[in-house]
């Protein structure tokens, strides 16, 4: 049972007087794993805003990010014997997060359905409003930006995925390929499918 | 190098993991077709710009809530649920199906183990303690016993007939190729 107070979660680092990455992160997990309560607040200060970034390219919404990235770092404190040192932490971390970033999707799929179905017609019939790109340096970057973004979401899942553990997380092809549990070669070729689909989908953009 | 090939070797070539001689004919095709080169050029700029999107951080109570959570799971966990009795642990249905249980075993244990008493042995017992026939061959001593009966039962007809069928001379029916 965890003890009251046992870690303060505003003293960040696991060991401040030492340097902040001194260990690795398999090592961090296996402290834990061994009942030091610090080595999980030092793998949640790590991974927590990698992951948010992994998980709202997926969900779009901050908050619904920050809630997904909560519940992963939740499954970690209670599932931490689970964790083998058979793959990297990094990997296994990710894979909770995609797991539960793709829950939220298919919850969001059935809500969206039920409510277009709940609408009138009328209701039903309406128009995305429009982004005009204004004239001025950073409006132009913001709506690239934007523009972006919709286009990795509007990809197929297998190529959404690793597009941005590839070029958003920038993690390695093996971690990817342990992550999305399929061979090396299919992730290399979904990855430059994905680019390519990408530069059909930006192509107006410059 | 065909369009397909050209394709296929896109982000290779762009992470500079293609081997020289496939490099060189990667950059011919590059050099024989400006549409080609374009398209990668597109492709550079598009994995450059994702680089560059903003990262989103989480908010500054991040961490208190989780530990809020974390805690809020301990305490739901340690709550003994009272709403349910329960009998050494189990619920009144499995309780009852564990105490039948018990006595089915406890009954068929007191019918196999024979009573000390010299009561009555029961069935199984009766078969326990008779010889059980062996399956393996017959002590040599048997057989010499047997032998006799044996012989006995050679007044059987059809033995006596297979004996002599079995002596039968067959010497009338050979002939040699020769002859």
């Amino acid at each position: 049972m965890m003890k009251q107070n046992s870690f303060n979660l505003s003293e960040m680092s696991l060991d401040k007087q030492k340097a902040p990455f001194v260990y690795t992160d398999e090592q961090l997990i296996a402290r834990f794993q061994a009942g030091d309560e610090n080595a999980y607040i030092e793998l949640v200060n790590r991974f927590r805003d990698r992951l948010i970034n992994f998980v709202f390219q997926f969900l779009g919404d901050r908050e619904q990010s920050e809630d997904v990235v909560q519940d992963t770092m939740l499954k970690l404190y209670m599932k931490k014997h689970y964790y083998r040192e058979i793959a990297k932490f990094s990997t296994w971390i990710y894979t909770i997060a995609r797991n539960l970033a793709n829950t939220e999707l298919r919850k969001r799929k059935r809500r969206k359905t039920t409510l277009l179905s709940q609408m009138t017609r009328d209701e039903r019939d309406y128009d995305l409003p429009a982004i005009q790109p204004e004239i001025g340096q950073e409006v132009q970057s913001q709506f690239a930006e934007k523009r972006i973004q919709a286009a990795i979401h509007a990809l197929p899942e297998h190529f959404k995925t690793v597009i941005i553990l590839r070029d958003i997380q920038e993690l390695s092809y093996d971690d990817i390929s342990s992550i999305v549990n399929v061979p090396l070669g299919t992730v290399k070729s979904r990855i430059n499918r994905a680019r390519l689909q990408l530069q059909v989908d930006l192509k107006d953009l410059r | 190098m065909n369009r397909y090939q050209f394709e296929d070797l896109i982000s290779e070539y762009i992470e500079n993991e293609l081997s020289l001689s496939k490099r060189k004919e990667f950059e011919t095709y590059l050099e024989e077709n400006p549409d080609a080169r374009g398209l990668v050029e597109s492709i550079r700029t598009n994995m450059a710009q994702m680089k560059t999107i903003p990262k989103v951080i989480v908010s500054p109570d991040f961490n208190d809530r989780l530990l809020a959570r974390i805690q809020s799971d301990h305490n739901r966990l340690d709550i003994p649920i009272t709403s349910q009795r329960t009998i050494f642990g189990f619920t009144p249905v499995y309780a009852s199906l564990m105490t039948g249980l018990v006595i089915a075993f406890v009954f068929v244990s007191m019918q196999l183990v024979s009573p000390a008493d010299g009561g009555t042995p029961s069935q199984t017992q009766f078969y326990a303690e008779d010889s059980v026939p062996s399956l393996s061959n017959p002590p040599l001593q048997n057989v010499k016993n047997r032998t006799p009966d044996l012989a006995d039962a050679d007044a059987d007809s059809s033995l006596e007939n297979n004996k002599i069928k079995s002596k039968k001379d067959f010497s009338k029916q050979m002939h040699f190729v020769n002859d």
